[in-house]
């Protein structure tokens, strides 16, 4: 077993040789192993851990778990609410599952948002940004986003709202990539395949290296 | 899960040898634009993507993000069957890969899944490559002249929006191949918001080995979605930048918050943008609030008892009009 343990560190850790058969072996023995496979799982939250590159809505059986331990603890502080409705398990929880959208929803990283500005009632829409200008600096480096907001907003309105326009933010993201499907199963959309010339086409293939 | 990435990594039986595509053959078809315009180098450029065997690798900037290099290649196998891959080359990385018409995700924080769908949805707007001439009724193409990029010459073309509502783009295509070497979304005054670079081209007769690499049964399962149920639409929007239509409209559930919103995007092909209702919770006054996030401009406006949001990478005041045009059908 530890023998075993140690292989797949080594893996994890890129020390055998992707070539090697040996490396091979172990990730066919891995395969067939849901302990070591679900080990492997963990070694690599590990890695991005130390490494600091663990996503921001990590999807991990821990929230799970603590969802089914709240579900299962008697409701006496609030009887009417179900765990879900917890805003903890809410935040732990993000997608409980809601069909088959939020399966995907998972998957968007959660944006944060870094400028967030106040509008009065007429805004001055065609100067909205009056801070720099959003652009990339010089070639190589980028210029910060700065952060702007003209009044303070109470404490928990803005926390709220950060929440929602994360929401927003996160779903726009998802149903961009929803839409493929949608374009998928478009029939009208024809292949433009119909308007290349032979002078095209023929630059293509002749010049290729 | 890094799992099943690796599980690419696996040698499969399918070989990939020689491309056979003639493409020769296919020269008969005649065209309507002539050779040095804008809309040919388009069509060249949707040729290339679709029927080279390449590997480019580019990178994505965006202000106050990181940089993101990506490694994108593309192949056709001998059955004529395209295959693409997406890679985020930096951190735990998220890798896409399209065969034919299926599209697999694979990121760090969910299991992976695979989606019905000829495009992946990656930083290119993909009707750029695949439907430029759809693009046409939207945005000027305006051809600028050469320079180089990448090391490598290329033509220029200028992309405007018609009606000035929505941000423009500078394309710089490989004179020879047609592929994509650089990509810039500018605003309205000519600032730059985003760019996408390409650092190294590669054009190939023979498909790249990875995708012969590719173990196709150890792929995640097509994700079925549900069809959420019709709804006569309790709202509408009259106004609409020119060349944009609704793609989508429906409710749904918002991730994080699980708010129930009415929901409409609408797209023109090079942007998307979402645009939400939401009845205000318990009388409690929401803010018009404007705010945006890497290039998409987030507004929220007060709209009677409910509160109306679009995000998208629009101009603020093309955000504002459309806000503006909500009815609500009695």
């Amino acid at each position: 077993m530890s023998q075993k343990l140690e292989n797949l560190s080594a893996l994890v850790d890129g020390e055998i040789s992707q070539t090697d058969g040996h490396a091979i072996n172990s990730i066919n023995a891995l395969q067939q192993d849901s302990e070591m496979l679900q080990k492997w799982h963990n070694y690599h939250l590990i890695r991005y851990g130390l490494r600091k590159e663990l996503p921001t809505n990590l999807h991990i059986d821990i929230a799970a778990n603590v969802a089914l331990a709240l579900a299962a603890e008697p409701t006496i502080l609030a009887p009417k609410k179900g765990f879900r409705d917890l805003p903890v398990v809410a935040a732990v929880l993000p997608f409980i599952r809601q069909g088959g959208q939020l399966a995907i929803a998972a998957s968007v990283a959660v944006a944060v948002i870094v400028g967030v500005q106040q509008v009065n009632n007429s805004p001055e829409i065609d100067k909205p940004f009056n801070s720099a200008a959003p652009i990339l600096g010089v070639p190589g480096g980028l210029s910060p986003v700065s952060f702007e907001q003209s009044y303070a907003v109470p404490q928990n309105n803005e926390v709220e709202q950060r929440r929602k326009i994360n929401a927003y933010l996160a779903d726009h993201q998802q149903q961009m990539r929803l839409k493929t499907i949608k374009l998928a199963d478009n029939p009208t959309s024809t292949p433009v395949q119909s308007l290349e010339t032979s002078e095209i086409q023929s630059d293509v293939t002749d010049e290729t290296p | 899960m890094p799992i099943l990435v690796l599980g690419l990594w696996l040698p499969h039986g399918l070989s990939a040898q020689t491309n056979n595509q003639d493409e020769a053959s296919e020269s008969t078809v005649q065209t309507s634009y002539p050779s040095d315009t804008a809309e040919a180098w388009l069509v060249k450029m949707a040729s290339a993507v679709k029927t080279l065997n390449f590997n480019i690798s580019f990178i994505v900037l965006k202000p106050g993000v990181d940089s993101q290099p990506y490694l994108w290649r593309h192949a056709v196998n001998e059955d004529g069957i395209e295959m693409e891959q997406l890679n985020l080359l930096n951190g735990p990385g998220r890798e896409m890969v399209r065969i034919g018409d299926k599209v697999s995700y694979f990121e760090p924080n969910v299991p992976p899944y695979t989606l019905q769908s000829t495009t992946i949805n990656g930083p290119f707007p993909s009707e750029l490559f695949y439907h430029p001439d759809k693009l046409q009724e939207g945005y000027e193409f305006v051809l600028v002249g050469r320079s180089r990029v990448s090391g490598r010459a290329a033509q220029q073309i200028r992309v405007i929006s018609k009606d000035q509502t929505r941000f423009g783009f500078n394309l710089w295509l490989d004179q020879e191949s047609g592929l994509l070497l650089k990509m810039n979304m500018i605003n309205l005054e000519g600032q730059l918001l985003e760019q996408i670079q390409v650092t190294g081209l590669e054009v190939n007769q023979q498909p790249d080995p990875f995708f012969s690499r590719i173990a196709l049964p150890m792929l995640p399962d097509v994700l079925v979605m549900q069809s959420t149920p019709e709804m006569a639409p309790r709202w509408q929007i009259n106004y609409l930048p020119i060349g944009m239509y609704v793609a989508k409209q429906d409710t749904h559930r918002l991730p994080l918050t699980s708010e129930l919103v009415d929901y409409l995007l609408v797209s023109d092909g090079l942007v998307d943008v979402s645009i939400y209702l939401q009845p205000q919770n318990n009388g409690k006054a929401n803010q018009d609030l404007l705010g945006r996030h890497e290039s998409n401009t987030i507004l929220t406006r007060q709209l009677g008892d409910f509160s109306a949001t679009v995000v998208g990478k629009v101009p603020p005041a093309t955000a504002d009009a459309i806000v503006k045009s909500i009815q609500f059908i009695q």
